[in-house]
């Protein structure tokens, strides 16, 4: 008995759930956004400031990919109920909705994050490549811990209904 | 709903001897009652078809072997197991583990394969990729639709459909068969298939066998039939 969920199984679990290209662009343009944004931003202001944006990442992000999950889980409730049947648990189910969308909110923060940090660089930003280098990686954490607690929230809202 | 058969009287549950035991089971839906203390066992590797009216509660019955509903009061065991005091996902894993189910209603995933389909019962209860594959291939073999594997569920017919579910339900080899109208969506011949395959492993497998029913053809098949009344209110 293996843990976690195989990849296969979690690809026919989320073509299942209708979990489609335009799921994945709204994510991955959503991380973009917030990343380029925060990347951007962080390299301009103090230490309390740059703590409370990463909290504001997280907050913010976790919200709308719980959204998007419990969205997704609404949307496909009947097809949840059938793959219930057969032997599916909540964990198989929420697996396949996390790996399916983590992948695409990663690389989208990441190519803003990259964004902004050239973009917080050219506005002045203080500290130099090191700095906007740790920026950025702070961010990409925020946003991927955050994506990660809203799947897992989302899922156990459903779950609990 | 108490003139439900009662296969076996006995009221020492023998570890092992039974698929099902229902211990003073009551349903309703409101104030409605379905059931009302209902009590009896299935033998391991009985062949049971359940008949009676519509809206008598057949659907309920089976729904509640398992698992998919609970009994408002009382117990279910299955293979000795209490199902009514599993969680969701515990009934989830011992779902993929111990039952086939066959819905009235086609539960496939219209959107992936027939191939993909019948595979899934085995992603839950973990089976390895190499085991998934030899027997998903049996399965097609032995139902009849190998040469389908390929098309897209939704492009199938009623039929189709039906034969895809019995793969499903059958491909993990299972102790216990649950079948709702099995034979109600199929041709003569599709029908035939069934009923052949459903005589060889209750025969050969020794695998249980809870139909609900309106075909002649199962009632003649099945070992003992059980007759519900619809409640009057």
């Amino acid at each position: 008995m293996s843990r976690g969920v195989p990849l296969h199984e979690g690809q026919l679990l989320a073509r299942s759930l209708n979990v489609s290209r335009s799921t994945h662009l709204v994510v991955a343009s959503l991380a973009a956004a917030v990343a380029a944004n925060a990347a951007a931003a962080i390299q301009l202001i103090g230490p309390f400031g740059q703590a409370a944006l990463l909290a504001v990442i997280f907050v913010t992000v976790a919200l709308g990919t719980s959204a998007i999950s419990s969205d997704i889980y609404a949307r496909s409730s009947q097809t949840i109920h059938n793959l219930r049947s057969i032997g599916a648990s909540s964990r198989s189910l929420s697996g396949a909705v996390f790996f399916s969308l983590i992948g695409y909110g990663v690389a989208g923060s990441a190519v803003g994050a990259g964004l902004g940090a050239a973009l917080g660089i050219a506005l002045g930003g203080q500290g130099g490549a090191l700095s906007a280098l740790l920026a950025v990686l702070g961010v990409i954490l925020a946003s991927s811990a955050a994506a990660a607690a809203g799947v897992y929230a989302g899922g156990r809202r459903t779950w609990s209904n | 709903m108490e003139q439900l058969g009662i296969l076996q009287r006995s009221e020492s549950s023998t570890q092992g001897k039974y698929s099902v035991e229902v211990k003073h089971v009551s349903k309703s839906y409101g104030e409605t009652e379905i059931y009302t203390d209902l009590h009896f066992q299935l033998l391991k590797g009985t062949f049971v078809a359940l008949v009676g009216p519509i809206g008598s509660g057949k659907t309920t019955l089976l729904n509640m072997f398992a698992g998919l509903e609970r009994p408002s009061s009382g117990t279910i065991l299955v293979m000795g197991q209490d199902i009514t005091r599993m969680t969701m996902d515990g009934l989830g894993v011992f779902r993929a583990n111990t039952i086939g189910l066959v819905p009235q209603v086609q539960t496939l995933i219209p959107e992936l394969t027939v191939r993909e389909n019948v595979e899934l019962p085995l992603h839950f209860a973990r089976v390895d990729n190499e085991n998934r594959q030899r027997k998903v291939d049996h399965v097609l073999e032995k139902v009849g639709i190998r040469g389908e594997s390929k098309r897209v569920v939704s492009t199938l017919s009623v039929g189709e459909k039906q034969m895809v579910s019995f793969a499903r339900a059958m491909v993990n080899e299972p102790p216990i068969l649950l079948l709702d109208e099995p034979t109600e969506a199929l041709d003569p011949l599709m029908a035939e298939v069934i009923l052949g395959l459903l005589r060889g492993d209750n025969l050969t497998l020794g695998r249980t066998i809870f139909v609900t029913t309106h075909d002649r053809r199962v009632t003649d098949l099945a070992k003992k039939t059980l007759r519900v009344k619809k409640k009057i209110p």
